[in-house]
């Protein structure tokens, strides 16, 4: 056997032992389990919740009865927000954005209910989910085990008794690794099944297609991650004179990379950049709506412009001999110069996110745990650019509503004839039924380069302290 | 106090001095204790220039409802603003009343549930449902981490550093070989341990109220009658969690372990109660009682009458608003002019009566989850501090909940004060414009006996786990 294999065996027989990291072990096992069957509960409560409510509004929409399309357009419809399947692992923002939206004309609503908002203060402290256990709680079982890997055999003497017998530090210090490395793969292996299974069997895969691609990069990301983490503490309890010394080290910065510098770093991007208020951010798409986006093309203008340019083209005299319903013709453009209005405000808000999270990426270049949370939300659909792509396609589909119900205002109703025309169920068939799907995850891979770049200079740092340690490093050092 | 403890005091000072660490960990909690000061009151000024802006729009908004009244003659435009602010039909659907809970003084210290929940609504005549669910600009990922405030601090931060102080209080002697030399004085162990563990208790605490004070002082002046009590309240609250982070600390050098042992139980209670339990009561809660949101968003659907160019209709629907109204029931006059918008008034105060039930139950039902998690508060002392500072600032669920009915409550002072003129026919005066309805709400009662009975609660868990570590102490381990 070789001696890497022999120095792995007994260092997992030695863990073994602990029985401290045993009973942690359990424990967070035990809770790996509860939370993925608490999330796994709470995605079918809301998928059967939402595909319900979803075909009731759909219904509501199709049986509305005859009448003009222009209050068919205000009587709009209702979307929700699907949980996507790995929202069971990884619960993200889902108590903190929105959940369902109104559709309307002219306006584009924000999106209501964070279900944050149904708890009390305590939701800040957090929600148990897989992702959660795993970020947190395991690395701190990982320093557990590892803190007096090497200081115990100082501290006992048995390191230099291992150099004598020509033990390469190399080979001990991968020993080691490995030995915590398969610990850990055995205590995670089942949950990662049981995870493919739940949301390969248990899911409803419109949402999501590339679930499987999804769950092998989470993998890889976590196991990665905790990597890292092994490699580190191994590396700083080779470094410590005493595994006290070792421990404190090592729990210093466990807090300081998963509880205070997430914190400190949003809490910064929120000072850099400022959100408007609601009441400005809607006063301000209020005034460009009346007065123009410049400021100088108020709505009457716009109208008259639109009027003149189709008498014009059309080359007649007034908007009665036009082949089409002017009023519809001139509530399509003013929803699209709307649109417009909407898109700038929009933007500027969506530009604004992206710096505060820009921030947090930039800081995963010094904290792994920063690029695993971000990486973790993106892969599970839970994060922000899911969200905007979501409200994206939202927004489309309310486009498409109200173009639909304006095009067939301006063919087939005349003009200044509102009461007396209204159309039917027809025309309420012709919009299709809203459907989601999460872009593919390449796709959303662009907005995370910077969390890649973050593991794999870890990687490559870790792996460089590792062998120069191992090279240097001398039995009776401390 | 007798001369071995004097003794002993003066050479922890003197080890204290000595040790770098410590000493850069107290500069690090007192750095990140102004900058949480710091930035809570940035967020909380941000929402009062917020209520600034919003106040001053509806000053303006009615300054030229009345400036209205003045021209004699007048320009099309200045005619038709003329009309909006004299006459119902148009006044109770554009006039737009600010309901607004200004922060507590303290509310920068322990932001709580502020930064989620709406502080500020436009309110006119139309479907007070219509109005209740739009959501402040926020971004999620922010929302998701939380504040960095005060409580942060002192609720998560606070307890490390006591764990890093105290963990080493036996064991260090033993590993250091010096227990013998201790136990062969005529003071007893478990007394030189406890002479210690206060010593750094008065220090920490010291440190902790301090920071408090600091931030208490700068927040607000915590002399006048709002804010005397609050903060006593804090200054109270923050010691008795020193207090119980110390006795958690005795009962775990009690067990008379190594020094890793200590350092890693201690961390392992600290996740407990500051991740686990939360994470899990959360998880159980949502779990227990699922709440459907869904239902709730039908309601801000603008929908009119079905049929409003049929008059029988119309009279049906105000007819039928009038009997909920005894104050404006009975005269034919009520119904004559002006139909439409009547009939429109009618139909979105219909909207909101027999919707009001589905609102008030999924409200009551949100409380259901409140009550049901307070009653596991003392499972995590960490959880229920937090709560209590929430509670002293202001800023907890209770008091939004408190909101809500209390905007329900204005939304009908409102609709009364535009729908008597409305359906009576009378045109809005310029005396009228100093009645107009104003917001108000009152506090709730038992804010604090919540505050008061969360606290001790945290100190009877106090009590017993000292009891616990001192009774462990006499055991032979």
């Amino acid at each position: 056997m070789p001696p890497l294999i022999i120095v792995a065996k007994k260092e997992i027989k030695i863990a073994l032992r602990e029985k401290l990291a045993v009973a942690l072990a359990v424990i967070i096992m035990l809770l790996l389990g509860v939370a993925l069957y608490a999330g796994f509960l709470s995605y079918q409560q809301q998928h059967v919740v939402i595909t319900q409510t979803q075909a009731e509004k759909r219904q509501e929409w199709l049986n509305q009865g005859d009448k003009h399309p222009h209050i068919a357009a205000h009587y709009g419809t209702f979307v929700f927000k699907p949980k996507t399947v790995l929202s069971l692992f990884d619960f993200g923002l889902d108590a903190y954005t929105g959940t369902s939206i109104y559709l309307e004309a002219h306006h584009q609503h924000e999106f209501m209910f964070r279900p944050a908002q149904d708890h009390s203060s305590m939701i800040r402290f957090g929600e148990l989910s897989a992702a959660l256990v795993i970020k947190i709680l395991v690395p701190l079982l990982i320093i557990f085990l590892t803190f007096a890997s090497y200081t115990k055999e100082r501290e006992s003497g048995t390191l230099s008794l291992l150099i004598s017998q020509g033990i390469s530090f190399r080979t001990l210090t991968w020993g080691k690794i490995l030995a915590y490395s398969t610990l850990l793969l055995v205590i995670l292996l089942p949950f990662l099944i049981g995870l493919l299974i739940l949301s390969i069997f248990g899911s409803h895969q419109q949402t999501m297609p590339d679930v499987t691609t999804r769950i092998v990069l989470l993998a890889l990301i976590y196991a990665v991650y905790l990597f890292l983490f092994i490699a580190f503490s191994v590396w700083v309890s080779l470094h410590s004179s005493t595994g006290r010394n070792a421990l404190l080290i090592l729990l210093s910065s466990w807090i300081f990379l998963t509880i205070l510098m997430p914190k400190t770093v949003a809490n910064l991007s929120e000072n850099f950049y400022d959100l408007p208020s609601i009441r400005e951010f809607k006063a301000a798409i209020e005034k460009d709506k009346a007065y123009g986006l410049d400021g100088k093309t108020p709505r009457s203008v716009r109208i008259e412009n639109l009027e003149k340019e189709l008498l014009s083209k059309y080359e007649v005299d007034s908007v009665q001999q036009l082949p089409f319903n002017f009023e519809g013709v001139m509530m399509q453009r003013g929803e699209e110069y709307s649109h417009k209005v909407y898109d700038h405000h929009f933007g500027k808000i969506k530009e604004i996110f992206f710096r505060q999270n820009r921030l947090s990426s930039l800081a995963s270049l010094i904290n792994p745990f920063l690029s695993v949370q971000n990486l973790s939300m993106a892969f599970s659909g839970t994060d922000t650019y899911t969200f905007l792509h979501f409200e994206e396609t939202v927004e489309t589909y309310r486009r498409e509503m109200i173009r639909k119900m304006n095009n067939d205002m301006a063919e087939n109703s005349k003009y200044g004839e509102f009461f007396e025309y209204a159309a039917g169920s027809e025309l309420w068939h012709q919009l299709e039924d809203f459907s989601y799907q999460t872009p593919p995850i390449w796709k959303s891979l662009k907005y995370y380069y910077l969390e890649f770049v973050s593991l794999l200079l870890w990687m490559v740092l870790i792996l460089f302290l590792i062998n120069y340690s191992n090279r240097k490093t001398k039995p009776l050092y401390g | 106090m007798d001369k071995p403890i004097r003794t002993l005091i003066r050479y922890e000072w003197k080890s204290f001095v000595r040790n770098k660490f410590q000493l850069f960990m107290l500069s690090v909690i007192l750095i990140f204790g102004l900058y949480a000061i710091y930035s809570g009151q940035s967020e909380i000024n941000m929402q009062r220039e917020t209520i600034q802006e919003v106040t001053a729009l509806e000053q303006e908004e009615f300054s030229k409802y009345k400036a209205s009244y003045d021209e004699e003659v007048r320009s099309l435009e200045e005619e038709q603003l003329h009309d909006i602010a004299s006459r119902p039909s148009f006044a109770w659907f554009r006039h737009g009343y600010h309901a607004i809970i200004p922060p507590h003084d303290y509310a920068s210290l322990a932001i709580g549930q502020r930064d989620l929940f709406r502080y500020y609504y436009r309110l006119t005549g139309m479907s007070l449902h219509y109005q209740l669910f739009e959501n402040e600009l926020a971004n999620p990922v922010n929302l998701m981490i939380g504040n960095f405030d005060l409580s942060f601090v002192l609720v998560y931060l606070l307890p490390l550093l006591i764990i890093a102080f105290c963990y080493g209080l036996f064991s260090y002697e033993k590993e250091n070989g010096t227990l013998a030399l201790l136990q062969i004085q005529s003071i007893s162990i478990r007394k030189i341990i406890l002479v210690r563990l206060a010593f750094y208790f008065l220090m920490l605490t010291c440190l902790a109220l301090l920071i408090s004070l600091i931030g208490l002082l700068t927040s607000g002046n915590p002399l006048t009658v709002e804010n005397l009590v609050p903060a006593v309240a804090w200054m109270t609250g923050v010691m008795i969690y020193c207090a119980f982070w110390f006795a958690m600390m005795f009962l775990i050098v009690s067990l008379r372990k190594s020094s890793s042992f200590n350092a890693i139980t201690a961390v392992a209670c600290w996740l407990l109660l500051l991740i686990i339990i939360p994470a899990v009561l959360n998880v159980i809660v949502t779990a227990k009682y699922p709440l459907n949101s869904t239902t709730l968003a039908g309601l801000t659907r603008r929908t009119g009458l079905e049929d409003e160019e049929q008059e029988e209709a119309v009279r049906e629907v105000i007819l039928e608003y009038l009997a909920h109204k005894p104050d404006l029931e009975g005269s034919d006059s009520l119904i004559q002019n002006n139909m439409m918008a009547k009939g429109y008034a009618a139909f979105t105060s219909l909207k909101d009566i027999n919707s009001q039930n589905e609102v008030d139950q999924y409200n009551q039902q949100v409380a259901n989850r409140n009550a049901w998690t307070g009653h596991f508060h003392w499972l995590s002392p960490a959880v229920n501090m937090q709560d209590v500072l929430a509670h002293i600032a202001e800023t907890d669920l209770n008091t939004f909940l408190h909101f809500q009915n209390a905007l329900a409550d204005f939304h009908e002072k409102i609709t009364d004060f535009y729908f008597t003129r409305l359906f009576w026919d009378q045109p809005i005066l310029l005396e009228d414009y100093d009645e107009l309805p104003v917001f108000e709400m009152h506090p709730s009662d038992d804010r604090w006996n919540k505050i008061w009975q969360g606290i001790t609660k945290i100190l009877i868990a106090t009590v017993l786990t000292f009891l616990l570590g001192f009774y462990l102490f006499t055991l032979d381990l």
